[in-house]
């Protein structure tokens, strides 16, 4: 069967304005259906349980599955989550070793879910920037297997819904606190020669400093970020932009204007 | 500061040769950012001039832009507007993006060359686009326009709806030269600033008065 692209269209309409979460999830399930799923589960990617209203989390995935899911907090290490931050797009779970290599422990989850009624699927990446990383998810039965003629669509489609569900929620909301720029330019020359493996001495020698001065501004941009440890800023720094990862993994030296 | 350059509009007077002098610096200034973005960082393959400017041919008198630039005139971010009566990329390169005819009228222009100064860290950024999509509803607005267009490479896409202006699919999305790109259109009505300042859109002032450091 060829998708109705107006068919589609509509229903992708629908589920933009939804006026209620409940109005919004009978349309998602009419659009699930429309492209030839089963399930659909839009989520940031953080543990609902402590994350609570401040995140998006829907799904019509079987009660059971979600319940063991949420108690365990696997949306946290989910490794479709995992994938869908490295995949340039949407991509089919078939897929999903292109992207990552899978654990024992994840494999061990993938079954699970499978016993549980979750099969095979579909899994879109959002990024926004100032946000958790989100995605939007179409699966199906076990035993079923993704059409890629669907997969198009669902890709656009999945995008317009994710936003749907943001704009209930309230968008405003989901936006982390803006961290960037609150680090001092030396403490920053310090921290991104710490991030590449310098030992505190080495710093010292590389900006020319005393080994002293260089566990001072790094303890200062600790106490900046409020933690304890300064392996403990290398997530927060990346995430506001302070720095790059090429800045830290891809660097070459250009003190000689090489 | 907000500079609006459409040459449709440009009149002559007795200062226009200084003024001509400043927009023609702001125009290469914003070339020059293009050719950063667009070549050096994505690598499209898009014609270069010069070695420094990226201009394409739809660059001409029809084009209009939106150049956001601080008060010594180094470019912080830009747009340019194609009417879609004319020339532009949707109804030349990818009417195949599009379900059904793609729209055209002369109240619909086509959003190209969305472009963020790459010398802007990462706060300043996000000031630069929200100021710059607050300008082009302005813009629109103004001159009366009720539709822009535009294409966009699928994971780009979602950051666009987030920005809480009406948008629309004109057609299934598809794989060209490795990107997925699909093409949208976005409704302006006299609403369209309040959805935008519902999800967090606002101009910003203070940015438009700072300085940047040189290149």
């Amino acid at each position: 069967m060829e998708p109705d692209y107006y068919l589609l269209q509509q229903l992708t309409r629908q589920v933009q304005d939804a006026a209620t979460l409940e109005d919004y999830r009978e349309a998602m399930a009419a659009l699930t259906q429309g492209l030839n799923f089963d399930y659909f589960a839009l989520t940031h990617h953080v543990d609902p349980r402590s994350a609570g209203e401040e995140a998006v989390h829907l799904h019509n995935y079987p009660a059971q599955w979600a319940d063991y899911y949420a108690r365990h907090a696997l949306g946290i290490c989910d490794p479709i989550h995992r994938a869908s931050h490295v995949a340039p797009g949407g991509f089919p779970w078939a897929r999903i070793s292109d992207y990552i290599d899978l654990t024992a422990r994840d494999r061990h989850m993938l079954r699970l879910g499978a016993s549980q009624g979750i099969g095979d699927g579909f899994t879109i990446p959002i990024r926004i920037e100032g946000e958790m990383p989100g995605s939007c998810t179409f699966a199906m039965r076990p035993g079923r297997t993704v059409d890629s003629a669907w997969l198009a669509f669902a890709e656009i489609a999945g995008r317009f819904a994710f936003d749907g569900a943001r704009r209930l929620i309230g968008r405003q909301a989901l936006r982390l606190p803006m961290l960037g720029r609150v680090l001092t330019r030396r403490q920053r020359d310090c921290l991104l020669w710490a991030f590449r493996g310098k030992s505190d001495w080495e710093i010292s020698q590389i900006l020319k400093v005393t080994e002293g001065t260089v566990k001072r501004h790094i303890l200062n941009a600790c106490a900046r970020y409020r933690v304890n440890k300064r392996i403990m800023l290398l997530a927060p720094t990346l995430l506001d932009g302070t720095f790059s990862i090429t800045e830290i993994y891809g660097y070459r030296d250009t003190s000689f204007g090489t | 500061m907000l500079h609006i350059h459409d040459a449709s509009q440009t009149r002559s007077g007795p200062d226009a040769g200084a003024r001509g002098a400043a927009q023609d610096e702001l125009l290469r200034a914003m070339f020059a950012a293009r050719k950063s973005v667009f070549v050096d960082l994505l690598k499209w393959d898009v014609p270069i001039l010069a070695g420094r400017y990226e201009v394409d041919q739809f660059d001409d008198p029809n084009a209009q832009y939106l150049i956001l630039a601080d008060r010594d005139g180094a470019h912080l971010a830009s747009a340019r507007l194609l009417p879609t009566v004319h020339p532009h990329i949707l109804g030349s390169f990818y009417r195949s993006l599009c379900e059904q005819v793609p729209p055209q009228g002369p109240d619909i222009f086509e959003i190209t060359r969305f472009c963020l100064d790459r010398r802007l860290c990462a706060s300043e950024r996000r000031q630069a686009r929200d100021s710059l999509i607050c300008a082009l509803v302005d813009h629109a607005i103004a001159r009366n326009m009720r539709q822009y267009v535009a294409i966009a490479e699928l994971s780009w896409l979602s950051q666009i709806l987030a920005f809480g202006w009406e948008c629309h699919p004109l057609g299934l999305p598809q794989m060209i030269d490795g990107r997925m790109l699909g093409a949208i259109s976005i409704r302006i009505d006299a609403t369209t600033p309040d959805r935008l300042a519902t999800a967090g859109i606002r101009p910003s002032h203070s940015l438009l008065v700072a300085a940047l450091p040189s290149a």
